[in-house]
């Protein structure tokens, strides 16, 4: 068996397919890329179980078979070429042999047998999203996702298809973002949780893709196809929680400012804040926004003036900063709106300019309680 | 998450029943009677009870007298606590085998803080077990255990299955564990404010959760803050290992009622003397001081007197102590005197603690 390769466009490839792989496996089958040539093509895929990825490319090749390469002893070579021909030849005493311009390079290899295969859907419900739009809600999002073991549901990004729109909801139980696009939709209604490994892979080969991503997804699985790339990953399985019924409605009081003033003043002022906590005051009257914080230990303290346009009752509500810089950074518009209602309910954080035609996004803060 | 408070795994140990227990185990032959630990004369009080003496309804706090009428066959043995505290230093010594964060509450009684613990067993379940029969093998006493996320629901969950058994309660049954129980279970919900809650129609942990916050502040005050978030699953005190005292005290209770202020001075000066010594053995100085008289007909009245430098020494204790009890003529004879010292010179530190474990990170309620 044997082919002929461009060095950089292999490692082109095989550098994103080599996000799947574990830095520690238990299977020592799943540190190889598999390489399954079938004359011109080449599929070469990585898996950790829970998700495979596939990528097809041209090759000079008149053979057929399948080898399991070691992957981190491939790509360190790979990256020290500059772009040259390769050639990989399977040798009959269990080594590949790579030559180039330079030398040759023998790696031990395994059976492609041996390699798990990827699961084959069952009765999927198809469609289709422009990439970018698909990276797009992935980024929105996926930074509120938890990490707790014991609510695996809220350690991924449920999504929620309909005939009318695309939402998808993120939440670790201290903040929720709820990403919706009227503009793309699904053939019918579909709901399903999907892990924050394979999204996060999908996210930074997509981010500047004009192709469309066909999401194909049943109960247990789901498959992103698109470009010449395929990944398969398994569902987080169990109920999202029903996240519209906390989302208040009646938020009497409406905070409208700068984002990009908003955010550096709590980024500067929360550096004095309490270590742990990340707390800071906001005290809003008329059109005055105080943001102070304070660490008793060390007699730090910090408070900042901002002018805003403010409608409802003065009021005091404490925040993590934290949750604060990190949904105000994920925006990207140049005002955003504050809605509160009480200090000890839910901050509802929006947009108010910068956004497409159909696309909506409504962040939750849950707030921390002051002690006087 | 960093911002995220890991879940932490805490244990309250609760030994069975203790100082009865102690006693039937140096003397077997009070094995399986109803036995009191305490005085048993005129004046004398209950200060643990046999499970067999439980029956009769004798509980710990009852008074000698009350307790014969209840029972009359109970046997009253004198309390010996240098033996109960040898025996709980081998208790103590078996928890710190699993960590370093053990929080006695008194003899018979801690938290465990096991997140972290040195056999790096992950279940708390497990570790509890093990500690019980431990403490059955090596001291041959039983205790009963309760295992959560926090030391409030740890503490209630250790009465579940009291004697010698324990209950878990994982971190997503507590909301629901809580919901359903009973106000008066709550740790620090007593006769009186449970009373006051049934009167707002408040029975139940779900009951209770209903209330707003606004609610609870208004009529119960700072306590009202502490429900609103307990009832919630939110109680971030530390297992801290070295508890600080708040106040340090010591009282008599008199065989005959005095009323002659000379015998009371004689009195004062043995409590003042107790006082001080337990100052010096506890490396502690206060501020305030505090004359508690229990009068013949068991009304209760204290004066207390803060100085503007901390104080240990016996003879400005007394001196103290004297300035309050003529303060003020005494309408009746006294049964009870006592001396107490607050405003202890490790206040600032207790401070600090509290005003971290405050702010609470508030969750969204699905």
């Amino acid at each position: 068996m044997k082919f002929i390769v461009s060095s950089t466009y292999l490692l082109k490839q095989l550098q994103v397919l080599g996000g799947v792989i574990n830095s520690s496996n238990t299977l020592p089958i799943l540190d190889n890329f598999l390489f399954d040539i079938d004359n011109n093509a080449l599929t070469v895929s990585a898996s950790d179980l829970e998700t495979t990825m596939s990528s097809t490319l041209d090759i000079e090749s008149d053979s057929k078979g399948s080898v399991a390469i070691p992957a981190r002893l491939l790509l360190d070579t790979l990256k020290t070429f500059p772009e040259q021909p390769l050639t990989f030849t399977v040798e009959e005493n269990n080594t590949v042999e790579i030559s180039s311009n330079h030398g040759k390079y023998a790696l031990a290899y395994a059976d492609g047998a041996e390699f798990p295969k990827a699961v084959a859907l069952e009765d999927p419900s198809s469609t289709t999203i422009a990439g970018h739009i698909l990276a797009t809600a992935i980024s929105k999002t996926i930074f509120a996702a938890g990490n707790d073991d014991l609510r695996p549901v809220m350690s991924g990004v449920f999504f929620q298809f309909s005939t009318d729109n695309l939402t998808f909801v993120a939440t670790d139980a201290h903040k929720l973002v709820k990403y919706t696009r009227e503009d793309v939709s699904a053939s019918q209604v579909a709901e399903f949780i999907m892990p924050k490994k394979p999204l996060t892979l999908l996210k930074g080969i997509l981010s500047s893709s004009e192709e469309n991503v066909t999401i194909d997804y049943n109960d247990s699985n789901a498959k992103f196809t698109f470009e010449n790339t395929v990944l398969i990953c398994r569902l987080i399985d169990g109920k999202y929680p029903n996240y519209e019924a906390v989302i208040p409605k009646e938020n009497p009081n409406k905070l409208s400012i700068d984002r990009t003033q908003f955010l550096n003043s709590v980024k500067r002022v929360s550096i004095f804040s309490n270590k742990t906590t990340h707390q800071i005051r906001l005290k809003i009257a008329g059109a005055e926004l105080n943001i102070s914080a304070e660490d008793i230990d060390y007699s730090n303290k910090a408070e900042e003036r901002l002018t805003c346009d403010y409608q409802g009752d003065d009021m005091q509500i404490g925040f993590n900063s934290r949750f604060l810089t990190e949904m105000l950074n994920n925006l990207s518009a140049t005002d955003v709106q504050l809605e509160m209602s009480m200090p000890n309910r839910a901050g509802i954080l929006t947009p108010i300019d910068g956004l497409d035609e159909g696309e909506h996004v409504t962040m939750l803060v849950m707030p921390v309680m002051l002690n006087s | 998450m960093l911002n995220d408070l890991p879940i932490r795994k805490i244990i309250h140990v609760d030994m069975d029943a203790f100082y009865a227990s102690v006693e039937q185990l140096d003397n077997p032959e009070l094995i399986g009677k109803p036995l009191a630990v305490g005085g048993s004369g005129t004046r004398g009080v209950v200060s643990a009870a046999s499970y067999e003496a439980r029956k009769f309804g004798v509980r710990s706090a009852i008074s000698g007298v009350k307790a014969r009428r209840l029972c009359p066959e109970l046997i009253f043995v004198p309390p010996r606590f240098d033996r109960y505290k040898e025996i709980s230093k081998k208790i103590r010594a078996i928890f710190l085998d699993y960590t370093d964060l053990v929080e006695p509450l008194s003899l018979d009684e801690a938290y465990l803080d096991v997140t972290e613990n040195k056999k790096g067993n992950p279940s708390a379940s497990l570790i509890a077990e093990e500690i019980r029969t431990r403490i059955f093998n090596e001291v041959g006493l039983t205790a009963s255990a309760g295992i959560s996320v926090n030391k409030f629901v740890a503490k209630i969950a250790s009465d579940y299955n009291k004697p010698n058994g324990q209950k878990t309660v994982n971190p997503e049954e507590v909301l629901d564990f809580l919901e359903q129980l009973d106000i008066r279970k709550f740790y620090g919900i007593g006769k009186v404010t449970a009373e006051k809650m049934y009167q707002k129609g408040i029975y139940t942990g779900l009951d209770l959760k209903n209330k707003s916050l606004e609610f609870l502040e208004k009529n119960f005050g700072k306590s009202g803050t502490h429900y609103y978030y307990i009832v919630r699953g939110i109680h971030n005190s530390e297992v801290k290992p070295n508890r600080i005292r708040k106040s340090l005290a010591a009282e008599r209770t008199f065989n005959k009622n005095l009323s002659s202020e000379v015998f009371l001075l004689e009195k004062l000066e043995h409590i003042a003397e107790e006082v001080s010594k337990r100052l010096t053995r506890s490396k502690v100085a206060g501020k305030t001081v505090t004359l508690k008289i229990k009068y013949s007909d068991f009304t209760l009245q204290t004066r207390s007197k803060t100085l503007p430098y901390f104080i240990s020494d016996k003879s400005v204790v007394l001196e103290t102590a004297k300035e309050l009890l003529y303060q003020e003529k005494l309408n009746n004879s006294v049964r009870l005197l006592g001396i107490s010292l607050s405003n202890l010179n490790t206040e600032k530190k207790i401070k600090k603690m509290e005003q971290k474990s405050v702010s609470a990170q508030l969750k969204i309620n699905f």
